[in-house]
């Protein structure tokens, strides 16, 4: 008699964690889901250094891309406040001409790393939508030298 | 000063070590002399790393710019709040900052356990301890915030702009206390593990700490959305970078610990799967602190990229080790003292929404740390922005508030389900109104989905409330304020619980509408001409050049109107601040009107007054920050004192409401 209750709410039990499972399960795969087509379908982007994308300019024509490199000196064309603000960035051998037309970050200057991320397209200056600045020599800035 | 704090910082290393070694063989070999030599121990590292911290702020207080960490984060003319809260505006004072937070809780909970869990203290104060001599091996060894500069500058380099708001005075020392106060709860686990007592007698102690890291960190995150919201111009209170999302991960799953911890209590259940969320926190905290300073990732948090991130990797992969290896050791001891009776069940409910959290805590790791692997396997690395996240993130999140909607109503073990249904049907109904009226109209199906579930989530909840209070009126025939008063008081953790889920359902009112329907528009304009965004029209009026004692300023003054009501008038400003003349820091112009916010960026400009702005209409964000008040209310009623145990009360106010009437 025992023995049957036993076995009844054992195999109820089993029943119910076969039921949590495949809830799980379906979890799971929902967002396995969501990560696969989230990667697929936004604007997920290779991020590489300047002559990387030079050398893959082929593969990398019309995707979005990430691009880090360091403002070059002298480069940066503002312009009026209406027009676009104009830059090249350079890893130390190549460089790649940068268009952007938001607000710059802050931190943003010449010779500062920066990341700046868009369309590109292989002979055309890179239409960034979005500039990201890094500046570990600022952040942890030396104090200035006694000038004078 | 600056001898005395590396004095304090060596001597605290080396007592650290000490205790560590005394409480690990004073428990071995049951020497309560040796335990008792163990605890003070901590006490007098904890007391050692705050002299070494005080001697830190007095060092920037009295501009001792011998020290290179000073002079490199404070100058003369700023003001003195931010002279002391540039203490942990870099690598090594946060870090000491950090070590303060872990050691000072860890003696705390020492103290105030030390009448209880007498087998436990010993190996919680040794796993403590472990963590704090790591921490104390990186700050005298390879990052000392009292190194000192063979010339002596005679003034500072000034703390970075970006720095210099009212959030830097809240928001890192609470993320970090967060994070730091993840130590605790992670000590006294690793503490049962040892031990092999896995019972429930830790579990209430373990729930306490983890509750008060969580507020602090979910705390910290909030005032970091608010003062990005009002610094960096793009517009948001939450850009999923790198940094934001490695706080976000430890915060997910203490979350998702601090529910199923409750089903562990009542019913036994989960025991593995809570000390692994315990585990998963701590680990992630530290990642969380390592990889921010190990340049392998690219953020807005630009931090220093230093060779510390060795340090703190070896640190994670010893700690994920020896966790996992205990975890499994203890299986056998582990096992459930239930089963889970029916997937309509509190307990099942529990369980998915620690499936879900974990899942979005899974998915922000996989985005954030994609570019590693991508790099690791294909070569290439590849990262994804916000749009990524919104999409994997955003319908996970809908799915929790459904739940969130349903959970309480939910009995353990088996829910009758038309019960369910009869107690859903107003919230129900209601949701789905706002809904179909979403819908029609402004015709954003998700926003309008996303609304109905935030709405029933909220019914269900307020009718929670109101059932409560309306019970306590029947029975201790109560006003209902005092009723609502001794509900929040006497139940604290239910209500508590309830007030913090009525926070989340604010601020999701503010997310989904500041997601779904912002405006944004660039105008480039004269002094005196207008331009309009939505029902908005912005006025230029002009810039203004303006002083201060450690910057210049320029000031765009912008008139409002709605419609042709006038609104107000923003400031936005440029700041240009002494030795960072080329980087020209932004404060928002923000108006509050009616609902919306009116956000003015002003991007650039000439001499003759010509200047772009970047204007935003942000719809409810307003109640983001509503939410976060209610959210302090809400964990404050979570840890309101209960001077008599809970046990031994509820019989006798029965007794008195049944003499009553």
């Amino acid at each position: 008699m025992s023995g049957a209750v036993v076995t009844r709410t054992s195999t109820r039990g089993l029943r119910v964690d076969v039921r949590l499972f495949g809830i799980a399960v379906v979890i799971a795969a929902a967002v396995g889901y969501l990560l696969y087509t989230g990667l697929q379908g936004t604007a997920a982007s290779y991020f590489v250094t300047v002559s990387e994308l030079q050398a893959k300019a082929e593969s990398v024509d019309g995707r979005r891309v990430r691009v880090g490199g360091d403002v070059v000196a002298g480069s940066i064309v503002r312009g009026g406040p209406a027009d676009p603000i104009r830059f090249r960035i350079s890893d130390g051998s190549s460089e790649l001409e940068v268009v952007y037309a938001g607000v710059l970050p802050d931190i943003f200057a010449e010779g500062r790393h920066v990341i700046v991320e868009g369309l590109y397209r292989s002979g055309q200056p890179i239409q960034a939508d979005s500039v990201l600045t890094q500046c570990p020599s600022r952040f942890e800035a030396m104090p200035t030298a006694p000038t004078s | 000063m600056a001898h005395l704090g590396s004095g304090a910082l060596i001597l605290a290393l080396i007592l650290a070590i000490y205790g560590m070694v005394a409480s690990l063989l004073g428990a071995r070999r049951r020497v309560p002399e040796l335990l008792q030599s163990g605890y003070r121990a901590t006490y007098a590292v904890a007391f050692l790393v705050a002299v070494a911290l005080i001697a830190l702020v007095i060092a920037f207080v009295r501009h001792d710019f011998r020290l290179a960490y000073v002079a490199g984060r404070s100058s003369r003319d700023m003001p003195l709040h931010y002279v002391i809260a540039a203490f942990y505006g870099g690598q090594e004072g946060s870090l000491l900052y950090w070590t303060l937070v872990a050691s000072g809780l860890g003696a705390l909970a020492l103290y105030l356990h030390r009448r209880s869990d007498r087998t436990l203290l010993p190996y919680m104060n040794a796993t403590l301890l472990s963590v704090v001599t790591f921490l104390l091996l990186v700050l005298t060894v390879v990052s000392s915030p009292f190194r000192l500069l063979p010339v002596t500058p005679p003034d500072g380099a000034g703390l970075n702009p970006l720095l210099r708001d009212p959030g830097m005075m809240a928001h890192p020392p609470l993320l970090l206390s967060g994070y730091a106060g993840f130590t605790v709860p992670f000590a006294f686990g690793m503490a049962a593990l040892i031990t092999g007592r896995l019972g429930s007698d830790w579990l209430r102690a373990i729930r306490r700490w983890t509750l008060l890291a969580w507020t602090l960190l979910g705390l910290g995150l909030l005032i970091g959305a608010w003062w990005a919201y009002h610094v960096l111009g793009w517009g948001g209170y939450w850009g999923w970078d790198p940094v934001e999302n490695l706080a976000l991960l430890p915060w997910l799953t203490s979350t998702a610990f601090l529910h199923s911890v409750i089903v562990q209590e009542r019913r036994g259940m989960l025991k593995v799967w809570n000390l692994a969320l315990l585990l998963a926190t701590f680990a992630l905290s530290i990642f969380g602190t390592f990889i921010v300073r190990s340049g392998m990732l690219s953020s807005v948090h630009a931090f220093a990229v230093s060779s510390i991130g060795h340090w703190f990797l070896s640190f994670l992969a010893l700690v994920l080790v020896v966790g996992i290896g205990l975890l499994v050791y203890r299986l056998p001891g582990l096992q459930s003292e239930r089963q889970i009776e029916s997937v309509s069940s509190r307990e099942a409910g529990f369980l998915y929404n620690n499936l879900l959290l974990t899942a979005m805590a899974f998915a922000v790791f996989w985005g954030t740390t994609f570019p590693l692997f991508s790099e690791l396997f294909w070569d290439t690395r590849i990262t994804v922005g916000p749009p990524f996240y919104n999409r994997v993130v955003g319908p996970l999140l809908l799915v929790l508030l459904l739940l969130m909607a349903i959970g309480p109503l939910l009995a353990w073990r088996r829910t009758d389900v038309r019960l369910l249904l009869h107690n859903v049907r107003w919230p129900a109904m209601t949701g789905i109104v706002v809904g179909l009226i979403g819908l029609v109209a402004f015709s954003r199906p998700w926003a309008a989905a996303a609304y109905a579930v935030t709405m029933i989530a909220a019914g269900v909840t307020l009718q929670e409330f109101w059932r409560g209070i309306q019970a306590r009126r029947r029975n201790a025939r109560e006003n209902v304020f005092l009723a609502a008063w001794e509900l929040l008081r006497r139940n604290n953790r239910r209500y508590g619980g309830y007030l913090v889920h009525l926070a989340i359902l604010l601020m999701a009112v503010g997310i989904i509408a500041s997601n779904a329907f912002q405006l944004e528009r660039q105008f480039v304009l004269r002094p005196g001409e207008q331009g309009t965004i939505g029902p908005y029209t912005v006025v230029y009026r002009g810039l203004e050049d303006r002083r201060m004692a450690d910057a210049e300023i320029v000031a765009a003054q912008v008139d409002i109107y709605r419609g042709q009501r006038y609104a107000g008038t923003v400031e936005s400003f440029r700041f240009f601040y002494r030795n960072y003349e080329d980087q020209p820091t932004a404060r928002m112009g923000i108006k509050l009107v009616g609902m919306d916010d009116v956000y003015v960026v002003l991007d650039r400009w000439q001499d003759d007054g010509m200047a772009s702005l970047r204007v935003y209409v942000n719809p409810l964000v307003i109640w983001i920050w509503i939410g976060g008040v209610v959210f302090v209310l809400g964990t404050l009623t979570l840890f309101w004192p209960q001077p008599v145990p809970a046990l031994l009360r509820v019989p006798q106010s029965v007794v008195g409401a049944t003499s009553e009437a």
